[in-house]
């Protein structure tokens, strides 16, 4: 099954079950969870089911394209279901049956794993789903996002397409999967994944990501003033890109890596607060 | 009598809280029954990480009744003169929603008092069941818990079934927005039907129709028979450790063992880097050959059969790249110039108040230094200075940085890499070693030392800086460093006091020159602690012996071990009887005294004489003894002594008319009573049969 197969087909699943298919989101992100389908939907009383493919960026996760299965833009597939259904793990199973697996020959464990992002004040608590031995997807019940107690909860369903992808062809490297019937993962990223894993590791300017982080961060705080709360969102997930390559390229110290957090944490938590006053009253 | 039934059904318990949550369910239904007077016999329990299963097949049908009686005023504040019940003893009967014909009267001490019988029936169990059931639920604690629906319940992962049985019949409650019922659930992947529970037997076939064994006996005894035909095939040995044997146990409810195979390329990666990243990440177990070296074999446990080879190819696969992600951190780090990483422990924390790991690898390279001299293991001090600098300098790199449980083996390995001197990587290779009681022995002592020195920094630094520690609490697992310096002291046979160490180090920490002996103590008494459980639970050393032997005013670890081997030696034999005698009765007649001096002037009787003789004797022998641990000759000697122990007790009086004869002879009682305390308080001994 090729890349855009699965993609469709997990499109199709999700859609028949109720969710909202978006888009992935236009600005560099670390995980489908970052954009505002899930960051702030999370948020508040209202029920919500979306589902969508996310690439993601994790500079530090670059290889040169020589690593079979990392890379420094991989493909999630996001589900958001809030608040949580009773069977949430059933749904999940049974995707897993429509693009094909036969369950009860896989080894498919739940396996714990909690889940926290610091730069956005959220957790939840959870498993990694390994299928044979290989993380396919994250399962997460949602407990905080933007600092804030979430009621509902909801559940957060990850599948790495790549890692799935991999399974259901049975190849070892990515690179190697067909993204469609004409063009392969490799032909498609290689090159990509060369230059910028020399991009993240070796030649990123240091100084202008700095200066650009405080830019993106002045921005944000402006915009949050004037209560532009998604505008002001942009500036945060691209605050936390740059942070990520500057981490990458080893130019963050443990002492600024926390007050980088706390910053960008500082913020979403505003633009969270600001989101539930809008959409739900003061009260809500 | 009834069966009474009970499987809480959830999502996927992390292994590490499964025996944890079975406990407090267990204790939580048997309280409740004692409590609520319900009769039970013996109660089975079974657990995976998706079903807690308890079982009562002796359990009464109704709670045993209970009367008693209930004590109200006295008569006379019940009643006022007209014989007019009054405020209070209105008051008495509303609270306990009786009448006035129910009271009957009390005779006390005290007057007569009012009262009644208040009887409580005993109640149906299985209606007390569906109270009860709730609120053992509730009860349950966990270190992280979550919420996950309306009910607003917080418990480890969400609660999806409960399956209550009483005779056949289901108990009705509910809990976290889940109702009680008769039906329970097979394996997540091998059986798809709700099954109908009727009775225990009932549920014994249904899971075994369904695929879930559901006794982690039954599973391990799989496991291990699995394991063992495996190895049997392969002529190999499998590494499977009781942790990892733990999670296979409970994370498997059909729990059935594969292998596999990978390139051997990669067993050019150290063989410690394989393992760890085999067990930790991929929660697979290493296999050796009959030379113990690491094989391209590994082993695994899957949740369901694997005839087609699925899951083993599946996992052939994954493994493959984790190596690769391996080789990739191992390559790189091996890039990096591992000896000027130091500069850069300068941004690293160890604990806020006890600065950064540069600082550290300062305190601890002067720290060894000075236990190196002390071991006498002079021509090494140098190398373990050297390695003391630098066994931090691995937290910087990738591998560590992924891998924690790595730390001080990559440090070792990069700098073997780099062809440094055995005696300095090796030291820095197992300087985290031993992480407690029960582990192997090291084989470097120069490893030994930066252990021990590493460990007193952390210990010294915590508490100098007001860190409690507790059984309970002790998140910096001081008393695990504690433990871990104890058994390289012994293993090695370091003879030092472990005192002067500890005040070196407390000077390292800006301590008040006021406080310095109250963190001294606290120390002391932490070390004292751990050397008793040593002593008591580990070595089998009995109580009272150890205790002789504890009370100490230094550190001196392995004069106190060798000291309680040696008592505890003599006193299996008879000898040891008159020696206790001899030391109470010393210590019996000396209790109340001042420290007195001893005269030749007024020892008058050849008895005494002769005993001050041989106290001073022995006392010189003593002295030698222990200087060169020899502890059980040194009770030799004082066993020897008896017959001019015995002749002065016969022939002489201490208490003598003459003050100053009485206060000599107390005096000499004074000095064999020190002389016996150098190795044991004999007279705290308790007499074996």
């Amino acid at each position: 099954m090729s890349i855009q197969e699965i993609i469709l087909k997990l499109e199709e699943f999700w859609s028949h079950n109720g969710c909202y298919i978006a888009s992935g989101y236009d600005n560099e992100v670390g995980a489908g969870t970052m954009t505002p389908d899930t960051f702030f939907k999370v948020l508040g009383q209202k029920p919500w089911r979306a589902a969508y493919w996310q690439p993601s960026r994790r500079p530090d996760d670059g290889r040169y394209a020589e690593n079979p299965n990392r890379v420094q833009k991989h493909n999630q597939f996001q589900v958001i279901l809030k608040p949580v259904p009773e069977n949430g793990q059933e749904l999940y199973l049974n995707s897993l049956q429509f693009l094909g697996v036969e369950i009860r020959n896989h080894d498919i464990k739940f396996d714990e794993d909690n889940w926290a992002s610091p730069s956005l004040g959220a957790w939840g608590v959870g498993w990694q789903v390994m299928c044979d031995g290989l993380e396919i997807t994250q399962f997460t019940y949602f407990q905080q996002a933007g600092g804030i107690e979430l009621s509902p909860n909801s559940l957060e369903i990850t599948y790495g397409i790549e890692r799935l992808g991999s399974f259901l062809e049975k190849k070892s490297n990515i690179y190697d999967l067909n993204w469609s019937n004409n063009v392969s993962y490799g032909e498609l990223r290689t090159e990509e994944e060369k230059q910028f894993s020399v991009y993240n590791f070796e030649t990123a300017d240091i100084d202008m990501l700095r200066e650009l982080y405080a830019l993106y961060n002045k921005e944000a705080t402006r915009l949050l003033e004037l209560e532009l709360y998604l505008p002001a969102f942009d500036y945060v997930l691209k605050c936390s890109h740059a942070f990520n390559i500057l981490d990458a390229r080893k130019a963050v110290s443990v002492a600024e890596r926390t007050s980088f957090l706390a910053s960008m944490r500082d913020l979403a938590s505003q633009a969270a607060k600001l989101y539930i006053q809008k959409t739900e009253g003061k009260n809500g | 009598m009834a069966e009474f039934l009970f499987e809480l059904g959830i999502e996927e318990v992390p292994v590490s809280y499964v025996k944890d949550i079975m406990g407090q369910l267990e204790k939580g239904f048997t309280e409740s029954f004692t409590h609520q007077r319900i009769e039970y016999g013996a109660v089975e329990t079974a657990m995976t990480n998706r079903r807690f299963l308890l079982f009562f097949n002796n359990i009464s049908q109704v709670s045993e009744s209970k009367s008693d009686l209930v004590k109200g005023p006295s008569r006379k504040i019940a009643y006022d003169e007209d014989q007019n019940p009054t405020k209070a003893l209105e008051k008495f009967l509303e609270a306990n929603n009786i009448e006035e014909s129910d009271l009957e009267e009390i005779e006390t001490k005290k007057g007569v008092y009012l009262g009644f019988t208040k009887v409580d029936k005993g109640d149906d169990t299985k209606s007390l069941l569906s109270e009860l059931i709730p609120a053992i639920l509730d009860k349950i604690s966990f270190n992280k818990s979550m919420t996950w629906n309306n009910s607003g319940k917080s418990f480890v992962r969400p609660v999806r079934n409960l399956l209550a049985i009483f005779n056949g019949k289901t108990v009705s409650f509910q809990f976290a927005g889940v109702t009680s019922s008769d039906i329970t659930f097979g394996h997540r992947l091998l059986s798809e039907e709700k099954v109908r529970i009727s009775s225990f037997q009932d549920y014994c076939e249904q899971m075994s129709q369904n695929f879930v064994i559901f006794s982690e006996d039954e599973r391990k005894n799989k496991i291990l028979t699995e394991i063992k035909d495996l190895e049997d095939d392969l002529g190999f040995k499998v590494q499977l450790t009781d942790k990892m044997l733990e999670y296979y146990v409970f994370n498997n409810e059909y729990p059935v063992v594969f292998s596999g195979r990978f390139d051997e390329q990669y067993l050019d990666l150290p063989s410690e880097i394989i393992s760890t990243f085999m067990i930790n990440e991929k929660k697979l177990v290493p296999v050796y050959d009959s030379n113990e070296k690491l094989t391209n074999v590994f082993a695994g446990v899957s949740n369901v059969p694997d005839e087609s080879e699925f899951v083993s190819k599946g996992n052939e696969t994954v493994i493959r790249a984790t190596f690769e992600d391996a080789k990739f951190f191992w390559d790189n780090d091996r890039n990096d110039d591992f000896e000027a990483l130091r500069s850069g422990l300068k941004n690293v924390m160890f604990h806020k108040d006890l600065g950064t790991f540069h600082e550290k690898s300062i305190r601890i390279k002067e720290i060894a230094e000075l236990l190196s001299e002390l071991s006498g293991n002079h021509e090494q001090t140098k190398n373990i200075g050297i390695a003391a600098e630098l066994c931090k300098n691995d937290l910087l790199t990738r591998m560590v940085g992924e891998f924690p449980s790595l730390q001080g083996i990559m440090g070792g390995l990069y700098l073997k890499e780099k062809g440094i001197d055995k005696d300095i990587w090796e030291t820095v290779y197992y300087h985290y070693e031993p992480k407690g009681f029960v582990e192997d022995e090291l084989e470097s002592l120069n490893a030994g030392i930066l252990s021990i020195g590493d460990k007193v920094d952390n210990i010294v630094g915590l508490i100098s800086k007001g860190t409690k520690v507790s059984s309970s609490k002790d998140p910096y697992g001081i008393r695990r460093d504690t433990s871990g310096i104890i058994k390289i002291i012994i293993d090695f046979k370091l003879n030092f006091d472990l005192k002067s160490v500890i005040d070196f180090t407390i000077n390292k920490f800006g301590v008040d020159e006021s406080d310095k002996q109250e963190i001294f103590k606290v120390i002391s008494s932490l070390f004292s602690a751990r050397m008793e459980h040593f002593l008591k639970d580990l070595l089998f050393i009995d109580n009272d012996v150890v205790n002789s032997v504890i009370k100490s005013n230094t550190l001196f670890i392995y004069k106190i071990y060798l000291r309680a081997k040696a008592v505890f030696q003599v006193s299996e034999s008879s000898s040891i009887h008159h020696l206790i005698e001899v030391h109470k009765r010393i210590r019996n007649i000396i209790k109340d005294s001042e420290i007195e001096a001893v005269s030749d002037t007024y020892l008058v009787e050849p008895e005494e004489k002769i005993l001050f003789e041989i106290i001073n004797e022995t006392k010189l022998e003593t002295e030698k003894l222990i200087m060169s641990n020899k502890y059980i000759e040194a009770c030799s000697n004082f066993i020897n002594m008896r017959p001019v122990v015995d002749n002065f007790f016969e022939k002489v009086l201490v208490m003598d008319k003459d003050k100053s004869i009485r206060k000599n002879r107390i005096g000499l009682l004074q000095k064999l009573n020190e002389l016996l305390l150098q190795i044991a308080d004999f007279s705290t001994l308790t007499e074996k049969d």
